[in-house]
């Protein structure tokens, strides 16, 4: 930069030179033409009038001079018979020579000899008196007598002729040489300036040269500028995309612990504590919530912003996945005293392409904010067809609204509606960029509609193909799994715990299968025995942990069989999702392995991936539900996810009739357990833990469902009074998760009561539960 | 150039040719020439190689011989006179045509026994003219006549030289064409 200055302040002289040398040769050139002009002035001068030749017209007067005098010489000597008109032609000769010597010029150039003028006017007198008789017309005629006379005139002219026809001689010899000098004068003038003009010319070539290398040498700086600026530019996008990599990592391995973190607390939260830790331990854990949260929309932008966000749009039910957004923003609503209201114009269809996380995921944001931000009134959720083939989903709320420069900055990131230092607000600012990433993503937009005190309304218009309704059970709709039942299976279901029991035995006939239950493995492997042929189970669910025979053992007793009894298609359920226990079920010949909680979606493939009859049996296993929350992250009491799947696949009623048994049996279930406990009855115990765990997970119960893990997994050895400890949190969970249910209307109130034991969980029991410190 | 030159050429033929015809009530025309001896004072007389003589082998031109013939004029200034002076006369290329000439050179001689070698085509090239009029008036010998060679050297500047000079002779008697 600084050489670039540097050259820009030495060019100004320079072209200032420029400009000088110009001139100086400009006027060195017009030099050189004035005195070229000048020359040929003084050549053309001498030529035209002859000047040269006044030498020669002398001596033409001279000899003139003396033809007349010889003519007349000879007429005196014969009058008679010389005739007149011999003399009157010499003297009209020699008078016509006088006018080439005496006129005004030859007299300027003859000023310096002094004989001219007496001459010229001896040369006048004696034209003067010969006229009287040689004139036109003479005076009187010429005769011998006036001849004498004339002649004597005229040899007196003689010397003053002659004089003056040397002295034009001489003069002219020195005019012209002084002419030559001139010449020669002016051609070294002209010789010195075109020297000086060559000087000139090779400084003025070595300025334009200068100047052609500094602009050189300016370009090239240039070009480097604009490479280092281009290296620059690559670096610091490198940088970048490095920078979003590594944030898209971190915020990964972020929550791994984080999930453990949660989890501890919640643990804590179950340890009795004193209520102003307890308090003190819910503020950290909303804290922790709300980093959860931001964590995971740094994951989405960082996603989004190195392009590996993908969309990938299914055939969704419309309704279904507002019903889902409304039933989990439902809660909230009702906690801030907010009416939601949701509404679906008629002409909305109900089938359409669309990536359902995404679009659920946008909702959520919108209505998030919308709670957030208003007080009191109504948030509402409106769908109308859009533009064509787009669908509005609208977010409306009655809170504070925005000015206009609020909402030209709401969709920066980082960005929040309110700016103010003591906002009323918490939140990353990075929900509504990623709402309106996500909706461009899948080729629509945000807009807002806002004014201060006024509300806001948020629509997201996004192009939702519609399509036909799935004629299959590909989607993840109860009515439409009701009506996809390809072919009635039938289904020999091995568990142990009567609440997995009613959940599959529902699942089952929902999907339209015929299930057969037993107990434990002896009765399954029984079962496939004793089938008539003729009616071979098409599939087995064999769950892992059972009394007396386990799913392992019971599997390979019936791969012992002779075929086809021995072909029967076998999938794994168990609650534990180790690596371990897929392999062992592998070797113990089974195809297909499924993590209890195991839900609709997940049983309708593995009954038609496996007892299709089709049974290629991939080494793959089935994938779990992402969205099934692990079984150690107790960190709400419920798994809503599940229980809305759950609910889904029994419809709410039947759930909430399972649900009800499953917590009415719980006394006896943990009384169970302490008993085994108390006798150090570890495999009782561990398998208790097991079923309570398995069963717990598939009805959403999470927090009961870790700590039935905690219990499963306690070393044979641990000390009775940390089995103890282990259970009285296992009381807590219960009896939170009931409170949980009751507050968010899964069961009815009354099923709070420690109630009735449930049907196969044994006798009635008195209620151990101890309240929580 | 030349065209202008051609057309005042060519209508001043015609006016002299009217004036002649008034004057000599038409027994004088430039067909004529060739045949008819001079009548007054011979101004000119051309010799040598020419193929229509009207004089013992030489052709000789009178005053109205020379004013039958197409007739030139123009202004010029000269080294001889102050101002630029009119002359009026017959062109060279004219005269020679007039005489059925197709010589190299032509030797002038002037009355004071002046004399000059001219090449014909340069003569003819530069529009050299035999000039029997001074300003309208004949041209006595005190004024250098009766007869001038006079190239226009005011318009062309290339004929103002000492040689073009000395090939303007006055006083002309003769030409002899070889």
């Amino acid at each position: 930069m600084n050489r670039n200055i540097g050259a820009d302040s030495g060019s100004l002289p320079q072209r200032a030179w420029l400009f000088v040398m110009v001139g100086v040769l400009s006027a060195v050139v017009l030099a050189v033409a004035y005195v070229q002009w000048r020359q040929y002035k003084l050549l053309d001068t001498a030529a035209h009038f002859q000047n040269d030749a006044l030498g020669w017209s002398f001596s033409q007067l001279e000899t003139e001079q003396l033809r007349l005098t010889n003519e007349m010489q000879r007429y005196l000597a014969d009058p008679q018979h010389r005739g007149v008109d011999k003399v009157q032609l010499r003297y009209d000769i020699f008078v016509s020579r006088i006018s080439l010597v005496d006129h005004p010029r030859a007299a300027g150039i003859m000023q310096d000899q002094m004989a001219y003028q007496p001459a010229m006017a001896q040369v006048r007198a004696f034209i003067k008196q010969a006229d009287v008789v040689l004139g036109q017309p003479p005076v009187e005629p010429l005769s011998p007598a006036n001849a004498q006379q004339l002649l004597a005139h005229l040899d007196a002219l003689n010397v003053p002729l002659h004089d003056l026809s040397l002295g034009a001689s001489h003069l002219l010899y020195q005019r012209a040489t002084d002419r030559n000098l001139a010449v020669r004068q002016q051609s070294e003038l002209g010789v010195a300036l075109t020297v000086f003009q060559v000087v000139l010319l090779i400084a003025l070539a070595m300025v334009v040269l200068r100047q052609l290398r500094t602009l050189t040498e300016r370009r090239i700086n240039l070009e480097a500028l604009a490479a280092s600026l281009s290296a620059a530019r690559q670096g610091a996008e490198a940088a970048n995309r490095a920078k979003s990599a590594f944030l898209a990592n971190m915020s990964h391995e972020i929550r791994t612990p984080f999930h453990g973190m949660l989890g501890m607390m919640s643990l804590l939260q179950d340890s009795g504590l004193a209520p102003k830790q307890a308090v003190y331990l819910d503020t950290a854990r909303e804290s922790a919530h709300h980093l959860l949260t931001i964590l995971n929309d740094i994951l989405d932008i960082s996603q989004l912003e190195s392009g590996k966000l993908q969309v990938s749009p299914q055939t969704v039910d419309l309704l279904q996945l507002v019903h889902q957004v409304d039933s989990l923003m439902r809660a909230q609503a009702l906690a801030k005293g907010l009416a939601l209201r949701v509404d679906v114009a008629p002409d909305v269809p109900r089938w359409v392409r669309a990536d359902p996380t995404r679009v659920r995921q946008i909702l959520f944001n919108l209505l998030s904010n919308a709670l957030k931000f208003t007080s009191d009134g109504e948030v509402a959720l409106l769908l109308t067809n859009g533009a064509p083939g787009h669908i509005d989903f609208a977010v409306l709320d009655s809170g504070i609204g925005m000015d206009e420069p609020t909402q030209a900055r709401l969709f920066q990131r980082f960005m929040q509606g309110d700016e103010r230092p003591s906002r009323r607000t918490s939140g990353t600012g990075l929900g509504l960029q990623i709402s309106r990433d996500l909706a461009r993503l899948m080729g629509g937009d945000i807009a807002v509609h806002s004014a201060p005190g006024q509300g806001s309304r948020f629509t997201v218009s996004l192009p939702l193909a519609s399509v036909g309704a799935p004629a299959l059970s590909a989607a993840d709709s109860s009515q439409a799994a009701d009506a996809a039942v390809v072919r009635p299976l039938r289904v020999l279901v091995a568990e142990d715990h009567a609440v997995n029991r009613a959940y599959l035995e529902a699942v089952l006939e929902k999907l339209g299968h015929r299930g057969r239950f037993v107990t434990d493995g002896h009765a399954a492997v029984e079962a496939v025995q004793s089938q008539p042929l003729a009616e071979m189970f098409d599939i087995v669910l064999m769950d892992l942990h059972m009394p007396d025979m386990d799913g392992f053992t019971a599997a390979r007793t019936i791969r012992a069989m002779a075929a086809p009894r021995g072909r029967v298609p076998i999938v794994a359920l168990t609650a534990d999702a180790f690596q371990i226990s897929r392999e062992l079920a592998r070797d113990a010949g089974m195809e297909g392995f499924l993590t209890k909680p195991a839900h609709l979606p997940q049983l309708r493939e593995a009954l038609q991936r496996y007892g299709s009859g089709v049974t290629a049996f991939a080494a793959a296993d089935l994938t779990l539900d992402a969205s099934a929350a692990p079984l150690d992250e107790p960190t709400v009491l419920l798994d809503m996810p599940t229980i809305q799947d759950v609910s889904q696949a029994l419809t709410p009623r039947k759930y909430s009739e399972l649900l009800g048994r499953f917590l009415d049996s719980r006394s006896v279930v943990v009384a169970e357990l302490r008993q085994a406990a108390a006798v150090a009855a570890h495999a009782d115990l561990r398998s208790a833990a097991h079923s309570l765990k398995g069963a717990s997970a598939s009805l959403g119960l999470c927090a009961v469902s870790a700590v039935a893990q905690r219990l499963q997994s306690s070393t044979p050895h641990a000390p009775t009074h940390e089995l103890m400890q282990l259970l009285d949190e296992l009381d807590t969970a219960f009896e939170r998760s009931v409170a949980e249910c009751v507050r968010s209307g899964l069961i009815d109130a009354t099923g709070d009561a420690t109630g009735d034991a449930g049907g196969d969980a044994g006798g009635v029991r008195p209620p151990a539960a101890r309240a929580p410190a | 150039m030349d065209t202008t030159r051609c057309s005042r050429r060519s209508w001043l033929a015609d006016a002299a040719s009217l004036a002649c015809a008034v004057a000599c009530a038409g027994a004088l025309h430039g067909a004529a020439f060739a045949a008819d001896a001079p009548k007054g004072p011979v101004l000119l007389s051309v010799t040598g190689a020419l193929t229509r003589p009207n004089d013992n082998g030489a052709a000789s031109f009178d005053m109205a011989q020379l004013a039958a013939l197409p007739q030139t004029s123009f202004s010029t200034t000269t080294p001889w006179y102050p101002q630029p002076r009119k002359f009026t006369g017959v062109l060279v290329r004219d005269l020679l045509d007039a005489v059925g000439s197709k010589a190299g050179t032509a030797r002038a001689v002037a009355l004071n026994d002046y004399r000059a070698d001219l090449p014909v085509a340069e003569l003819v090239k530069n529009g050299a003219m035999i000039a029997y009029l001074l300003d309208d008036q004949p041209m006595p010998v005190r004024e250098k006549g009766p007869l001038v060679i006079i190239f226009p050297f005011s318009d062309r500047p290339e004929l103002r030289n000492a040689v073009q000079y000395s090939r303007a002779v006055w006083q002309l008697r003769s030409l002899e064409l070889r």
